[in-house]
């Protein structure tokens, strides 16, 4: 298995970050050889299937009949124009009202979280433990724990609003609150994630600002809003970047919780290509929504690259 | 001398505030896992009462039995299993040699076939499943364990981690190791692995944990019962028991007991790398 050829002494010239430099062909082709399988799949399972992508968004196919044939840009004009356009730009909004949702969630409530469980003592440890823990727990056992605590005639949340004298609502059955609901799961699970994310950034920032501050009469808040959050931005950022590039990729919780539904009310991105595909068995249509999809997504990470580029980086 | 002792007053006061919301919020947060493991062994006619009791009247693990059984969780159980082994050992496998492929070879278009890497970072599944899932159809994938494992075989998640730990480690290990006679993959096996352990076993617990809450892919490439995994059995069974949708929430809730259980086991016992593993990956 080893390459004994290696043993000769080859020039190790290096250059700054560690590369090693090395003069044999062989040695060339053995460490292209270490990248070759990952390349492979890559190719395969990614790069291909996006050609394959477009080509199909430029096809009339279904799998209902066996051939199929180019139709130029009807699907894009299906999609922007025709009977597709609604459905698009109604699952755009569900989506993006989730996204917000849940950047509020991981932004917002992990900040608020981060400073309400800093203390350092055990038993703060430990909670922060509990808070965390949904963050590993499987998407699907979250959404059917939600589905029975949000039942309308025997779910806990209804009974507890009754003790209080509200009427029971019909969470995942109504159009006003069914992503309501759908974004409650969310932050059950993720407000633990932002909220270690802060923790471990807050932990970075030197006590020397603290003391600098309070030496020049600055108030806990004055400290907060003039120390953390700027000293934060680089953790806001990344949170920000990530959390909407995944939010936008939501399907197990709605797939589970609502379906959808009621009246595409919760019917975000992802879904609305999965029902093209795998219900209507509509390949070309879907192919159409997941180039688009693809499209925003690129337009997203090349937008946030560039802003991040040009933001200001106070960490030195 | 005053001040300080007013200032210690007003700051325990906060100080206890501060514990008071700490803990309610505690318990609000993990009342869903509470009334999950609650609701699971407790009777149908129970789970039905128009008043929740908050502890189970009487004490019923049949239920686990019959999901287990009834509702062949334990095939599941297998599915899972090989599922995610499978997809652990490619990826781990395919991303520490393209990682030391990235880090310490030297060939040409490194650096165009890294970005191919890092592109493939904002490429998910839920853009390319259409096309993979008519090639896994027309190699006859569906429902086989190579269907559920082969589009996750390789993660440029893990690459781009375990590329910057290599790269991290000094060149001159690389070169001792070298000098003891060890060639590419014993450097990487005996010098560069053991190195970055850190970096490997958290990353690798979040692989292992993305692999085993897997839904989106299992739910289109396994449809039926052979290969089903726990995740889409989990969320067929509220469909199973057509028309009873409340009465069998207790069985609901032990599947989602089991299907959580090897996870939070793995994240009481690793629970500082796995709390650091996300934060790690944010640093970067």
């Amino acid at each position: 298995m080893t390459d004994t050829k290696n043993l000769k002494p080859v020039s190790t010239a290096k250059n700054g970050k560690g590369r090693r430099m090395s003069n044999s062909t062989r040695s060339k082709i053995g460490d292209f050889m270490f990248v070759l399988p990952a390349i492979i799949l890559l190719a395969v399972f990614t790069y291909y299937p996006i050609a394959k992508l477009v080509q199909i968004s430029f096809t009339d196919w279904n799998l209902l009949k066996p051939e199929w044939k180019f139709v130029g840009l009807k699907n894009w004009k299906w999609l922007f124009e025709g009977s597709g356009a609604k459905y698009l730009w109604n699952s755009l909004k569900v989506t993006f009202l989730y996204s917000c949702g849940e950047i509020f969630a991981t932004l917002v409530g992990g900040m608020l979280f981060a400073l309400l469980f800093r203390r350092m003592t055990r038993s703060f440890s430990a909670m922060r433990a509990v808070i965390f823990v949904p963050k590993y727990v499987a998407m699907s056992s979250c959404a059917v724990v939600f589905l029975w605590i949000l039942n309308t005639d025997y779910g806990v949340l209804n009974y507890l609003l009754s003790l209080v004298g509200i009427a029971p609502v019909d969470w995942l059955n109504s159009q006003s609150t069914a992503l309501i609901s759908v974004l409650m799961t969310t932050c059950w699970r993720v407000v633990g994630y932002g909220m270690m994310i802060y923790m471990s950034a807050m932990i970075g920032i030197s006590p020397q600002y603290y003391e600098a501050a309070s030496l020049d009469g600055a108030s806990k808040s004055q400290q907060f809003f003039r120390i953390t959050l700027p000293l934060l931005s680089p953790t806001t950022l990344f949170l920000l970047v990530t959390t909407f590039l995944s939010s936008m990729k939501v399907f197990q919780s709605v797939d589970i919780l609502t379906s959808g539904g009621p009246a595409r009310s919760t019917e975000v991105f992802v879904y609305l290509i999965y029902k093209y595909a795998m219900v209507d068995f509509r390949m070309d249509r879907a192919a159409t929504s997941a180039v688009m999809f693809f499209i925003i997504l690129l337009l997203v990470t090349v937008c946030t690259m560039k802003f991040s580029q040009n933001s200001v980086n106070y960490d030195s | 001398m005053n001040e300080t002792i007013v200032s210690k007053k007003r700051k325990s006061a906060w100080y206890h505030i501060q514990t008071v919301l700490a803990v309610l919020v505690t318990l609000v947060m993990i009342f869903p896992l509470y009334w999950m493991i609650a609701t699971s062994v407790k009777s149908a006619e129970e789970v039905q009462r128009v008043i929740p009791t908050l502890f189970p009247h009487s004490f019923h693990p049949e239920n686990y039995v019959a999901v287990l059984t009834k509702a062949n969780f334990l095939h599941y159980y297998w599915n899972t299993i090989v599922m995610t082994a499978g997809i652990l050992i490619l990826q781990v496998g395919t991303g520490t040699l393209a990682a030391y492929g990235f880090a310490c070879g030297n060939f040409k278009g490194r650096n165009v076939l890294f970005y191919l890497v890092l592109g493939a970072l904002m490429i998910p599944l839920q853009v390319t499943f259409i096309p993979i899932y008519i090639m896994c159809a027309n190699w006859g994938l569906n429902d086989t364990f190579l269907g559920l494992i082969l589009p996750e075989s390789v993660s440029a998640y893990y690459i781009f981690m375990m590329r910057n730990s290599f790269l991290a480690i000094d060149q001159s290990y690389v070169d001792a190791g070298k000098i003891d006679g060890l060639g590419k993959l014993g450097v990487i096996r005996h010098v560069l692995v053991p190195m970055s352990k850190s970096t490997i076993f958290t990353v690798t617990l979040v692989t292992f944990s993305n692999g085993w809450n897997a839904y989106f892919w299992p739910k289109i490439i396994a449809k039926n019962e052979v290969r089903r995994v726990l995740t889409v059995g989990l969320a067929q069974l509220k469909n199973t028991f057509a028309g009873q949708a409340v009465s069998n929430y207790h069985e609901i809730m032990a599947g989602a007991v089991l299907a959580i259980i090897p996870l939070v086991v793995l994240f009481i016992i690793f629970q500082k790398y796995m709390m650091t593993g996300y934060s790690k990956a944010a640093m970067k």
